[in-house]
């Protein structure tokens, strides 16, 4: 039986902000105990007095100096977390829920789509591979953003791209006027048109929000992915993270505890998967 | 075993004002409005009309191992041991399910567990029908099979006593300091098995239109079967708040200024619209019927396939509860009529 108190809250001191759009800010945290997480997992991130949250870690799994998460303002707990300052402290409770078996995928092509603050949780798992980066054949990376102005990591992504094995595609829906960008502008459910690997064998990850999530493994399905291959990071409100509160439960399943990464095959007819 | 009626009821009013030895808190069930039909939990020293052989009490016994509002981290125990009498079988049946929900291997809840380690439970036998019981559609009998230390049945001027558990063995040597138990002769035992199957054919004689087929597989109605069944419903809560069964909750961070991190959990409610609500506002139950067919298949859908039970003991307190009348019993039957 398990004797560790899942509500036990740990303090972490901010110790960096980045700004990474108007609504989205990446916070580098120090734990005042080592948290150690496996990418896919996350975090119920906590304000003093005002609330807590789920939220996935951003930085990498192996790099254990780093905790790192991206948070877009979204409501209440959010709204707070963008006004922490360098030196505030937040609650750090966790990690929960599945990862993404990354050592499964020795020898393979790996495909990540990731949406908007998706690419949050997919950042994570792209610097896990990268870490390893001579035990997978190739990492291809397509992210995508609504415009120019709200995608993440654009620093990061020129850099990352220069990494041998590794080739990243970007894509916005629409550039507004006085926005700069030079790579695609489609969906970024188009942009698999581009992609060369083998369908059959290759894992594909998917986060964003929902009408990504559920379009990407439609068009994954269409271009020859298994729905066994496709990894889905599901979004719900993961109050408690243990299976408790019960605001998140998918039918059978608990996107805390049973996720929040399933495979599509798994889930595929379960209650309102996408909603 | 048997006990005199008047030698119990002595002993609770003993309890009045010395508690048993070793018990810090006798909490029992109490109709203090005397033209009300209303039962409530209470403790001893406020109790002016204890009611032990009548259907349940208004509130769950879940309220009593699963506080409303309960402080899980840090966590502290109490010095507290409590003796519970007059529960019933449906409140014992819906234990069944919460042992499973917030006492298991990958977690457990701090507050719930403390209470169910330090409560002793005498339960006692319906002898009394209320309007809404249907404990017998969700194959559940007015008595208790589950859960008990010792149960009580009412026979005449007696009850006949059965010990439940290695707690109620501990009960039973205490209630021996105050009264005199001798053994049940077969003819007393005889009666206690014709009250109770007297007592379940009047349940099933009210539920007789009602079957537990009908609350299988609901997932299969169209949503509009479903509008048509939640028109009325104003989407208060009070069905999942006096159900014996729900236990979602929410947690608050609590933490004072440069104190340690406290956390808090209360009561929550799928019918309250933000339940479900994710980052940036979207739901993925907007509407009042999808938040109700949410309870339905909660309840006989996905409770069954994650512990082989079903979230519902036919209480009947949701029918009760409910300010727009709304009958489980009906609703069920009702979509699967069509």
């Amino acid at each position: 039986m398990c004797e560790k108190n899942a509500f036990r809250t740990i303090s972490a001191t901010v110790t960096k902000l980045v700004e990474e759009s108007p609504l989205i800010r990446t916070l580098r945290v120090e734990p005042e105990e080592e948290f150690v997480f496996h990418t896919g997992q996350f975090a119920e991130l906590s304000v003093p007095n005002i609330g807590e949250g789920p939220f996935t870690p951003s930085s990498g799994q192996f790099d254990r100096d780093i905790l790192e998460f991206t948070i877009m303002k979204a409501g209440f707990v959010t709204e707070h977390i963008h006004q922490l300052k360098v030196g505030d402290r937040i609650g750090l409770r966790g990690p929960f829920g599945t990862k993404y078996p990354i050592d499964e995928w020795y020898g393979k092509d790996v495909l990540i789509l990731g949406g908007g603050v998706g690419l949050a949780p997919t950042r994570s798992l792209f610097l896990s591979l990268v870490h390893q980066i001579d035990k997978y054949k190739s990492i291809t990376f397509l992210t995508g953003a609504r415009t120019p102005g709200d995608m993440i990591y654009k620093d990061q992504v020129k850099e990352w791209n220069k990494i041998d094995k590794v080739n990243i595609i970007s894509a916005v829906d629409k550039v507004p006027e006085g926005q700069e960008w030079d790579c695609e502008v489609c969906l970024i459910t188009k942009l698999l048109d581009k992609v060369t690997i083998d369908p059959q064998e290759s894992p594909a990850v998917v986060c964003g929000p929902p009408v990504m999530m559920k379009f990407g493994t439609i068009e994954l399905l269409n271009h020859g992915f298994q729905e066994s291959n496709i990894y889905l990071s599901m979004e719900k409100k993961m109050y408690c993270g243990h299976g408790q509160c019960r605001h998140c439960v998918m039918g059978k399943y608990y996107a805390c505890k049973d996720g929040a990464v399933f495979t599509y095959d798994k889930i595929k007819n379960e209650e309102n998967i996408w909603e | 075993m048997l006990v005199k009626v008047k030698d119990f009821e002595k002993f609770l009013d003993n309890c009045k004002t010395q508690m048993p030895r070793g018990i810090d808190a006798v909490i029992v069930p109490d109709k203090s409005l005397e033209d009300r039909e209303f039962k409530y939990f209470v403790n001893i020293p406020d109790a002016k009309n204890i009611i032990l052989n009548s259907y349940r009490t208004v509130e769950p016994i879940r309220m009593l191992f699963y506080l409303p509002r309960a402080q899980v981290f840090p966590y502290e125990k109490k010095n507290i041991k409590r003796l519970l009498v007059g529960v019933k079988g449906c409140d014992l049946r819906s234990l069944r399910l919460l042992d499973k929900a917030l006492i298991n291997d990958d977690f457990i809840d701090p507050d719930y567990k403390f209470w169910r380690d330090n409560t002793y439970i005498i339960s006692t036998d319906c002898q009394e029908l209320g309007e809404s019981c249907h404990c017998t559609v969700l194959n559940g009998t007015p008595w208790a099979k589950h859960n008990f230390d010792i149960n009580m049945t009412r026979v005449d001027d007696d009850f006949v006593l059965e010990v439940g558990s290695e707690k109620g063995q501990e009960i039973l040597e205490l209630l021996k300091e105050y009264m005199t138990i001798t053994e049940a002769p077969v003819r007393i035992r005889e009666l206690k098995d014709k009250k109770r199957l007297e007592m379940e054919a009047k349940v099933r004689e009210q539920n007789k239109e009602f079957t537990i087929q009908n609350y299988k597989d609901l997932r299969k109605y169209a949503s509009e079967k479903w509008k048509k069944e939640s028109k009325d419903c104003v989407g208060c809560g009070a069905c999942t708040n006096s159900c014996c069964s729900c236990y979602c909750i929410i947690v608050n961070d609590e933490t004072r200024e440069g104190e340690k991190f406290i956390k808090v959990r209360s009561t929550d409610s799928c019918q309250i619209n933000g339940y479900a609500r994710v980052a940036g506002g979207d739901s993925p139950r907007p509407h009042m019927y999808q938040r109700f067919r949410n309870r339905y298949l909660c309840k006989f859908d996905y409770m069954p396939s994650q512990f082989e039970l079903m979230g519902c003991e036919g209480c009947g307190r949701c029918i009760d509860a409910c300010p727009a009348e709304i009958d489980i019993r009906k609703v069920v039957r009702s979509l699967a009529e069509g």
